[in-house]
């Protein structure tokens, strides 16, 4: 498998009224095509920076972020975003909600993608939602909803920015697992922020461990559990192994 | 119809008792609303009669009516209803098609919001009246004086909520405008726009009263027709039941557009 996405030595400063912060120092690291990686570090560390300038919403101060091979552009259509929110727009209804990136890229009248949208839809049961409101709709088919907005656009690699964080515990362990079915079955490559470590144990295929801020990689996880859905791979035997290595390694 | 009947004879006693009392909650505040109101009028009369208010400058129930029916005769008051009215209804719809404009504006340049936040405070304290006398030097009296004044008093608290409005917007949702690529038109179409829809009705709803008064004021100041006028006119010749008569019309005019605006709301609930 080759690399989808590689950071080089990147390091990224901010600037404040006060002084420059120094966010992250030489962040090394590379993400396999189809694979799921995970991100977890202290809070406030600098995950989602890392996404901001994955996605080109932000530019690295030194370093280089490659997507297969190329560098990251501003509006890189390579590359969606999942939030801690659903963020539906309460205005639309779901299939409205669903075409809004096709209808910003003016894809909207694109046979095609109209297409993969119903089929997304009725493959991930929320075909006969289509025409309500998010707000009929519970949190977890909401999130949901929220991944196929992203899905629609076709990218190839998914952001996920803590996106189970919003929900409570039940929804939060069925929607892991909706959202990791969905993501393994149309074959793309996910990079998730979390601060929940056994989240991130229970979905993914490797895990870097970032430090406090100004954040560097200081491990790097091969995770290879067996069971084929996140909740199934909660009971693999090695699952408590992990947990205590990356917790000893964020404390 | 049927399928009614089935559900209410479903009910538990728990539900029944439940919906008894939000309906008997609901006849106690409109009896109680409308006990208020003739309790008012009845005790007004009352007092007047019997003279312990001075009918000359108290006016009572009775002598309203009989003034509004002999205003209606003489054939003028049709012109001084419509007069407000008309005024009222181009303040109201210049100042808040003016002032969501001007909230676009600002919400689409940071630096220009920043240069003109202090002149939106100093405005938006200053007593627009003040500028009454100004004003008829620049439009002249009479109609035109009259909509800049409910421009004025409408327009600047218009910008402010509707500004406020657009720029709290979730910053997430930004986020996500800008990670599907959208440039600033369509953030404004399809995400601010929309999402400050609660507002802008709550600022209908408030120009409404807001513009009512600048009509009021405007033709306080200088006007020959209209209900402000008509209050004017009423006090100077001391014929007090025509200012009573003309309050109670001015009444029943905000409270019918007030009604006519509220539904919107309701609307956007669905």
């Amino acid at each position: 498998m080759d690399n989808l996405l590689e950071f080089k030595n990147v390091s990224y400063f901010y600037q404040t009224k006060e002084n420059e912060v120094k966010a992250l120092e030489n962040v090394d690291f590379s993400v396999k095509e189809k694979q799921f990686t995970s991100l977890v570090g202290p809070s406030g560390c600098g995950k989602t920076t890392i996404l901001s300038l994955t996605c080109g919403l932000l530019n690295c101060s030194s370093g280089e972020i490659l997507i297969n091979g190329e560098k990251v552009k501003k509006h890189d259509d390579r590359i969606g975003y999942m939030f801690q929110r659903d963020h539906l727009f309460e205005w639309r209804t779901i299939w409205q909600n669903i075409i809004l990136g096709l209808e910003i890229q003016k894809k909207h009248k694109d046979e095609k993608s109209l297409a993969f949208a119903e089929s997304l839809l009725k493959k991930y049961d929320l075909y006969p939602f289509k025409n309500k409101k998010p707000r009929q709709l519970s949190g977890g088919m909401r999130q949901r909803v929220a991944l196929i907005r992203t899905l629609v656009l076709n990218p190839a690699l998914l952001l996920l920015d803590e996106p189970f964080s919003a929900l409570d515990f039940q929804t939060r362990l069925k929607v892991c697992d909706d959202v990791y079915e969905i993501i393994k079955s149309e074959n793309k490559t996910a990079l998730l922020v979390t601060h929940d470590i056994s989240e991130a144990l229970s979905m993914s295929d490797k895990i870097i461990v970032l430090s406090k801020r100004p954040a560097h990689v200081k491990e790097i996880y091969e995770i290879n559990f067996e069971g084929a859905s996140p909740l199934a791979k909660r009971e693999d035997k090695d699952f408590g192994k992990y947990f205590e290595m990356i917790w000893r390694n964020l404390v | 119809m049927k399928n009614k009947k089935k559900k209410i004879i479903n009910y538990s006693k728990a539900r029944k008792d439940y919906l008894k009392k939000i309906r008997k909650d609901k006849v106690i505040v409109l009896f109680g609303q409308l006990a208020i109101f003739a309790i008012f009028i009845g005790l007004w009369e009352l007092l007047a009669f019997t003279g312990v208010l001075d009918p000359f400058f108290f006016s009572s129930p009775s002598r309203i009516v009989t003034t509004i029916i002999d205003l209606a005769k003489g054939g003028n008051l049709w012109i001084h209803i419509w007069t407000s009215l008309y005024e009222t209804l181009i303040g109201f719809a210049l100042a808040t098609v003016i002032g969501v404009v001007i909230a676009i504006i600002l919400w689409w340049s940071e630096k220009l919001r920043r240069m003109m936040e202090p002149y939106l405070i100093i405005l938006n304290s200053l007593p627009k009246i003040a500028l009454g006398p100004m004003i008829i030097f620049w439009v002249g009296s009479g109609t035109g004086a009259t909509i800049v004044m409910c421009i004025l008093i409408c327009v600047v608290l218009t910008i402010i909520s509707m500004l406020n409005a657009f720029i709290s917007c979730d910053s997430d949702k930004l986020l996500l405008m800008k990670s599907m690529h959208a440039n600033k038109f369509q953030i404004l179409f399809k995400l601010i726009l929309p999402n400050s829809l609660p507002q802008f009705i709550s600022v209908l709803k408030i120009n409404v009263g807001m513009s009512w008064v600048g009509t009021i004021m405007g033709e306080y100041l200088s006007s020959k027709a209209g209900l402000g006028y008509l209050i004017n006119y009423g006090s100077q010749i001391l014929k007090l039941d025509i200012v009573m008569a003309s309050i109670t019309l001015l009444c029943i005019l905000a409270a019918g557009m007030y009604f006519l605006v509220s539904p919107l709301e309701k609307r956007y609930k669905k």
